[in-house]
């Protein structure tokens, strides 16, 4: 990668004698200048990359050229012929090639870059817009008049944009040499580069057999000493000047004096060269097609042929312009009106535009722009867009309704694409062919960034090496660092800090265990902090009771009747501490998102850290982990993703633990109006979570995979380890056990058709109804909650809730459905105790049924709402009644028939 | 990747931009890439009276480390993925 050896003073060591080498036969030792000698560079196999791989080595680099500057070259043998040629001709069969150039490849500059009468839209517009809509032949004068306009504007440039403003057709196509466009370096802008694009062709076909001081520009022996070299002492700014006075006063565009002399040494070679072409050319067609235009580049050779023939005067001058107009000439035909004034300005308006966008254009060939663009998409595109792009691409298959649309790389090309302006598909519109290409790139950009890693770890690894075995390996870390050298082909890339990882602004220590054992301490401060708190106290003293008999061996002392769970800092702190628990959770995210991606990708699933991270069988802790972990939302809600991936038997041991330590369950002590009386608004939306969450896969569980035998297990724990009656004082709770009992029913029923229950599961079923029956007893009327935690919980609701006009009721369906699967699964005598106990209810409900009644009957209210809740009130209640083959209506209750 | 990853997923939505210089733009976002630069079309601004140079602009583009905050509409986040996302992203960082 060298091209910053290029140095512009290399053809002039040989050039005093190049009159010689004219008549000679080309000596190869003479001209060798030992290319072949150099030991190839590291990186020398990206330079086809880099430069195209038509070009040789050497240190005269023509920037991504070469592919289009040999197309002329390729078309000469044929239009062939030294001679004279008119102008036109010579634009005609530069078009030719340009049509040429347009099959090639897509990609096409705007035609109104390099050709300023041509389009008549502003440079911005698109290069559809490039043809002209109007009068655009113009009789010669009108085109001197436009050129010296032209000229004239330049004139007032900056130096450097002198140059290039000159003859601008030409300097589209000629890549503007690097030192043009600083003015520190003058004379090489002015003199030579020009020259060197010009004689590349020559130069690369005939590889190192023409010896390119030979074949190059030698402006000395042309133009005496003021055009001397960059290392000439006359050199410099003055270039200008010494030019300019003995050409007189037309030479006002000096730059095109300047050219047109540099030109016409050219067909001194020519002739040599020409017969030699056919044979030699080692036919390395443009790869990719050029995006600078080359109609100019192909008639320059022509052009400066047959100007060798003229003297250098004025005439001359307007002959190059002629040819510059060629484009005009072309269009002659369709028209020749003459330009009106406002035609002009507009002209030179546009054309001033087209100045400044030509300066630069061509500066990268398309295979330049390729390899920019791949680097860029590599830092976009990821391999597993799955685990780096997680939410885009989950997100879209969310929108898409679970059907995956277009592949994800298509998607980028698509994006980078819209981004990059190209989505018009150039000149041709071809459009699918651009998102094609573009395909591609995104394609070889996730090979790039599959390589940087490797990459990385190469040059670690090397660095190791040299660590260990000092010298031997240093070639090994040159190879590497080499390699890596690419990576900040376009700009500084650190090696730490990146797109993908950005600089923190917090740097938060990581070490896992540190981090959980100072939380742990800050918790148990925490507590501390708090002495005039009894219940804290107790906490405090059982933290340390916990450290002295941190052992398996330790009995957890279920505490179902006593109401030290209320409290829920405690419950928290009895399983191992609101911070434990709360890692815990994220442990379980973590695996179950792993988990997920191992799905995705077909890979076996192994849930047995998920299963250890769950805790469920931990004896470690007073209050099980995982009830704790149902305390907090997040924990509530990746439950059925947890229950994606257990079997059968974990499903069910995680649910006998989640039963026989109810009473700890933070929801249970929310939603019972005896712990909490006052619900606030953010509870009643935690209970209405977990129902909606928890309870439904607790249900289907029950419904899909249990049997009998373990729905009474799932029931005995809930009765053994619980105070029944507490439970059944909170929603949540009454509706745990209606859902055990009703569809142990509900088997029952199932199997008494087909006598399949066996009479001990039978027996066993009436001892587990018994006890349940006899926990309850006497407190069955505790479960209606009171009047005032009904319109408590109705006015919360309702402020929840602004835009409901309506007052919202407490929907106390949920408790007649109980009391009906407590009654159908109960004998005669047990249907007659829950009807003594809640006999005040039934009526209650009747009375405020016939209220309502009474109410829609008043004009005044909202008839339908009352009438509604009415009809609903009787509803719940003959949920119950009909057990019992009983049904009220209107205010009585009459046996159902 | 996070935030690229989330952002695209705004492309085609109406977003208000406020920069650091407490410019506040409102648009639909055109594109964004892994540096979160922005493009919007369609822009206004919301106090047009103090910078009346952006009322003839149609579309910006915006770099990314002059943004402030991106004002979102609530139902173009996912939250529950997105904390799944970031989930993920804690973990790879970890790996």
């Amino acid at each position: 990668m060298s091209f910053f050896g290029f140095d512009p003073t290399a053809p002039q060591q040989s050039r005093p004698n190049q009159h010689q080498q004219q008549q000679q036969p080309l000596d190869f030792e003479d001209t060798y200048k030992g290319y072949g000698d150099y030991e190839p560079e590291d990186e020398d196999f990206l330079n086809d990359e880099t430069f195209g791989n038509n070009v040789e080595l050497g240190n005269n680099f023509d920037f991504g050229h070469s592919g289009q500057q040999q197309q002329p070259m390729h078309a000469m043998p044929q239009q062939g012929q030294p001679g004279h040629r008119s102008y036109v001709a010579a634009a005609a069969s530069g078009t030719v090639q340009q049509s040429h150039m347009d099959v090639a490849g897509d990609l096409k500059p705007m035609e109104s870059l390099w050709n300023p009468n041509a389009a008549p839209a502003p440079v911005s517009a698109p290069p559809a817009h490039a043809q002209p809509a109007e009068p655009r032949v113009l009789s010669m004068e009108e085109i001197e008049r436009n050129q010296r306009q032209m000229q004239m504007q330049p004139q007032g440039y900056p130096p450097m944009q002198g140059y290039p403003m000159g003859p601008p057709p030409p300097h589209g196509n000629f890549m503007p040499p690097p030192g043009q466009n600083y003015p520190m370096m003058p004379q090489q802008g002015q003199g030579q580069p020009q020259q060197f694009q010009q004689m590349h062709p020559m130069f690369n076909q005939q590889g190192y057999m023409v010896p390119y001081p030979g074949n190059g520009p030698p402006p000395p022996t042309h133009r005496g000493p003021p055009q001397g070299h960059a290392q000439g002492p006359n050199q410099g700014p003055p270039q200008g000047p010494p030019q300019g006075p003995p050409q007189g006063p037309p030479q006002g565009p000096s730059p095109v004096q300047q050219q047109i002399p540099q030109q016409q040494h050219v067909p001194q070679h020519v002739p040599q060269q020409m017969p030699v072409q056919p044979s030699q050319v080692p036919g390395p067609a443009p790869v990719t097609a050029p995006a600078a235009p080359t109609g100019a580049s192909a008639a320059i050779p022509q052009m400066a042929r047959s100007s060798s023939s003229l003297s250098q005067s004025s005439n001359e001058r307007e002959t190059f312009n002629n040819h510059h107009q060629r484009q005009p000439h072309q269009r002659q035909p369709r028209n020749r009106e003459p330009l009106t004034p406002e035609e002009q300005k507009r002209l030179e308006v546009r054309h001033a535009k087209v100045e400044k966008i030509l300066k630069h254009s061509g500066l990268m060939t398309p295979r330049d722009k390729d390899f920019i663009t791949r680097y860029q998409l590599s830092q976009i595109v990821t391999e597993d867009p799955y685990n780096e792009d997680f939410y885009f691409q989950v997100y879209k298959i969310i929108q898409r309704g679970g059907v995956v649309g277009e592949s994800n790389k298509g998607l980028i090309a698509r994006a980078y694409l819209e981004h990059s302006g190209h989505r018009l598909g150039g000149r041709y519109k071809r459009a699918d062919i651009a998102l094609q290409r573009m395909q591609s790139q995104v394609e070889k950009a996730v090979t790039v960034a599959k390589e940087r890693p490797l990459r990385k770890q190469e040059k670690e690894q090397s660095r190791e090496n040299s660590n260990n075995n000092g010298a031997s390996s240093t070639g090994s870390v040159a190879t590497t660092q080499g390699t890596d050298g690419r990576d900040g082909v376009l700009g500084k890339i650190s090696s730490s800090l990146n797109s993908k990882a950005p600089r923190r602004q917090l740097q938060i220590p990581t070490s896992n265990k540190t981090l959980l054992n100072s939380l742990l301490v800050n918790d148990d401060h925490a507590t501390a902090s708090k002495p005039t708190n009894p219940d804290a106290l107790m906490e405090v003293t059982e933290s340390l009771g916990n450290v002295e008999l941190n052992q398996k061996s330790r009995v957890r002392r279920r505490s179902s009747y006593a109401f030290t769970s209320v409290d829920q800092s405690s419950v928290l702190s009895r399983s191992g501490g609101r911070k434990f628990v709360l890692s815990l959770i994220e442990t379980v995210y973590e695996e179950v998102l792993e988990l997920e991606a191992n799905l995705r990708s077909g890979k076996p699933i192994d849930n047995n850290q998920l299963w250890e991270a769950l805790h469920i069988n931990d004896e470690m802790y007073e209050v099980c982990p995982f009830i704790s972990m149902l305390s907090f939302d997040k924990g509530v809600k990746i439950m059925p993703r947890i229950f994606n991936f257990l079997d059968k038997e974990q499903k069910l041991k995680l649910l006998q633990t989640f039963f026989s330590e109810l009473s700890h369950l933070n929801i249970i002590i929310i939603s019972s109006y005896k712990t909490n009386p006052e619900p606030t608004e953010s509870q009643l939306k935690q209970i209405d979570v977990f129902q909606t969450v928890f309870l439904k896969i607790i249900v289907s569980f029950l419904s899909s995979s249990s049997n009998f035998i373990e729905i009474m297990g799932l029931l005995l724990h809930l009765i053994k380890n619980n105070n029944v009656s507490f439970i059944s004082t909170s929603k949540i709770g009454l509706n745990l056990i209606t859902v055990l009992i009703s569809r142990a029913a509900l088997i029952r029923q199932d199997t008494n058709r087909s006598n399949l229950l066996s009479s001990p599961e039978i027996s066993t079923w009436n001892e587990i109804y018994d006890k349940l029956f006899t926990a309850l007893e006497s407190k069955l009327a505790a479960v209606f909650p009171p009047k005032e935690y009904i319109q408590k919980v109705g006015v919360v609701s309702q402020n929840g809730n602004p835009n409901n006009t309506t007052s919202q009721y407490y929907d106390q369906a949920y408790i007649w459905q109980f009391l009906a699967s407590l009654a159908l699964s109960g004998k005669l005598n047990h249907q007659r105790i829950i009807i003594d106990e809640v006999r005040d209810q039934i009526f209650g409900t009747i009375n405020e049924a016939e209220q309502l009644k009474e109410q829609a009957k008043a004009p005044m209210d909202s008839n339908d709402d009352s009438m509604y809740r009415r009809e609903k009130l009787y509803q719940d209640l003959n949920l119950f009644l009909n057990v019992m083959g009983l049904v009220s209506r209107d205010g009585e209750i009459s046996e159902l028939k | 990747m996070l935030f690229f990853s989330f952002f695209k997923t705004l492309v085609d939505q109406e977003v208000v931009v406020q920069l650091k210089n407490d410019i506040e733009l409102k648009g639909t976002l055109q594109s964004v890439d892994q540096f979160l630069n922005l493009k919007l079309d369609n822009i206004s601004c919301t106090d047009e009276e103090k910078y009346p140079h952006l009322v003839s602009v149609r579309n910006i583009f915006i770099r990314g480390s002059t943004v402030r905050y991106v004002y979102l509409n609530k139902n173009m986040v996912d939250t529950n993925l997105l904390q799944d996302a970031t989930r993920r992203e804690a973990m790879s960082e970890r790996k």
